[in-house]
């Protein structure tokens, strides 16, 4: 998975409807229900089945940096668009972004990416939700059922529903020094294993019901 | 790196089942449990107990439309709207798939014309009245109850979280955000950690978890744990005029609710099938009997159909009904009787166990 070098601004990459993404290619991967033998609660297992589980199954991903900030942009075919919680059984559409919060090598093997990392491997998510009003929050996690968001998060998102389709943006500095335990640390040049996972708000899903990437993709950036 | 076979995957999701239970039985873990037994016998539906809940703890925004208590006529569809009929809980352990009720099934705070009526110059011409239509509310059937003329009935049942031994709420979060308090068995949400995802509400069959749409997160009734903490009773059961309300620990054999549920068993948790191990307890109530065809009393059938007990309180109720009726016959004749001196509570400080303390004599939290 290639994340190009552009030459654009914040504000030409940030729109999801900017004719710069028109070029840039995507790659679209197909998503699969997180495992139900999995989830950390009987009751879900118990009152799921995981054939109803992530109703989203194509995810289209396109990134590109421009030197100083990283661009991901999401889109995937939702016909009802969810934005809000109007009531005690509605839920918001989302969409989220893993990473193994550290690089992995020969000692330190990947995290387990169906598994929100462990406590020796955590991850970091950028969590958008339809609800957030463009303001993504950075999470951690060290295993199912352990994401907290930390207190600051320098993600910024755009997003537009039309067409029977959801475009999300999302922008972030590459490098994040200040925030080292809380954020993946990006640099042009480098690779990154990303995840992905899609919530259809109309199918109830959230926490860990929704679809994902099944493994991690590497994501070069361009040097 | 290798997929994993079928087989490792299937062996993984054991070993993190394995964990996810040994770390809920942990979270259920107390050392005693605090209860309540509710005389129905003597609820007189004055709601006493729910303004007390309601102005204490629910007041803040997102809370409109929170009743951590409630009191609702029986047979009726209760707060929520027939929330016996959502599911919820567990049959053999397993838990059951339940339903979330919506705001609209518990009742939205209505907005009145106050400024209308009461400083609009409108006061002779209009009347006070909720804005909108509202259809249900949180005793919307007040009143209404069962049976046809002359054999009609109905009696008043309070509800609050139940706190059970296994709770439904704790067992479904994927978060863990959900524990009883060890020292009293209190069951809590925590705020830090709950995220709002509402598996709780799913499963919660007693339907007592709200959702805060204003701080996106799950609440409900803390069994006022701040005053137990100062051996001050809960506000329901402190403001309740009837003197109805019993708490006191479980284990606590000199107490009133050891000897209600345990010695004499005649108070008896509500919707036991469900699973989950209330620890509210209920006496039933004793109806007086009903009219034959011809308008005489028959004595030999309650007013109360026993099979409609039955199904709230289970099978036993018909025990503890005939024990109180016993008890009753007892004192008629002149004897005496410890279970009705009990219910009666001719002195309140035998209602509360160890939680007597006057909340006036507590210092004022400093903020």
């Amino acid at each position: 998975m290639q994340c190009k070098k552009l030459t654009a601004s914040r504000e030409q990459l940030l729109d999801p409807v900017a004719p710069a993404w028109n070029s840039i290619p995507g790659e679209p991967l197909t998503m699969a229900a997180t495992p139900l033998a999995n989830q950390p609660s009987e009751y879900i297992k118990a009152s799921r089945d995981e054939k109803q589980i992530g109703k989203v199954r194509n995810l289209m991903v396109q990134a590109v940096h421009n030197e100083q900030d990283i661009f991901i942009r999401l889109s995937w075919e939702d016909a009802s668009e969810n934005v809000a919680i109007t009531d005690n059984n509605q839920f918001p559409d989302g969409c989220g972004i893993l990473m193994p919060l550290n690089a992995s090598d020969a000692q330190h093997p990947d995290p387990p990416i169906d598994e929100m990392g462990s406590k020796d491997a955590p991850v970091n998510a950028w969590f958008w939700r339809a609800d957030f009003k463009d303001e993504p929050r950075n999470t951690i996690a060290h295993g199912l059922g352990t994401t907290q968001f930390s207190k600051k998060s320098p993600i910024q998102s755009k997003s537009t529903w039309g067409n029977g389709a959801w475009a999300v943006v999302f922008m972030r500095p590459l490098a994040v020094p200040d925030q080292k335990d809380e954020m993946t640390q990006l640099a042009a040049g480098k690779s990154v294993k990303v995840g992905f996972a899609v919530w259809e708000g109309s199918n109830g899903e959230r926490a860990g019901v929704k679809s994902f990437s099944k493994e991690w993709r590497e994501l070069a950036l361009e040097s | 790196m290798a997929e994993p076979s079928e087989e490792q995957k299937a062996q993984r999701a054991k070993d993190l089942a394995t964990e996810a239970k040994s770390q809920k039985a942990q979270l259920r873990q107390c050392k005693r449990q605090v209860a309540m037994v509710f005389d129905l016998n003597k609820c007189l539906g004055c709601q006493t107990c729910v303004v007390a809940c309601k102005t204490l703890w629910t007041r803040d925004e997102g809370m409109e439309y929170m009743w951590w208590a409630t009191v609702n006529t029986q047979p009726g569809k209760g707060t929520p709207r027939d929330w016996e009929n959502m599911g919820g809980g567990f049959r053999d352990e397993e838990p059951q798939s339940g339903k979330l009720p919506t705001r609209r099934d518990f009742g939205e705070a209505w907005d009145f014309n106050y400024d209308e009526v009461f400083f609009g110059g409108k006061g002779n011409s209009v009347h006070l009245q909720p804005s909108g239509d509202p259809d249900w509310g949180p005793n919307w059937d007040e009143d209404q109850g069962g049976g046809q003329y002359p054999n009609s009935f109905y009696f008043y049942m309070p509800r609050i979280c139940n706190h059970c031994t296994h709770p439904a709420c704790l067992e479904a979060c994927p978060r863990n955000a959900i524990y009883k308090r060890e020292e009293d068995g209190i069951v809590l949400i925590s705020e830090e950690r709950c995220k709002g995802y509402r598996f709780c509400m799913e499963a919660c069959p007693y339907k007592k978890i709200y959702f805060n749409h204003t701080r996106q997160l799950s609440q409900k009734c803390i069994f006022c744990y701040p005053r137990v903490e100062k051996g001050v009773a809960p506000a329901c059961a402190r403001q309740c005029p009837g003197r109805l309300r019993f708490v006191g620990f479980l284990d606590d054999e000199n107490g009133p609710i050891y000897k209600l549920v345990k010695k004499w068993e005649v108070a008896l948790p509500l919707h036991a099938e469900r699973g989950t191990q209330p620890n509210v307890y209920y006496v039933p109530p004793i109806s007086p009997p009903r009219f034959d065809a011809d308008g005489n009393i028959d004595e030999s059938k309650p007013r109360i159909p026993t099979e409609y007990l039955k199904y709230l309180f289970g099978d036993k109720v018909e025990g503890a009904l005939a024990t109180l009726k016993a008890e009753m016959a007892k004192t008629k004749a002149g004897g005496k009787s410890e279970i009705l001196d009990t219910l009666i509570v001719y002195e309140w400080k035998s209602l509360f166990g160890p939680f007597t303390k006057d909340p006036a004599e507590l210092e004022p939290r400093k903020v």
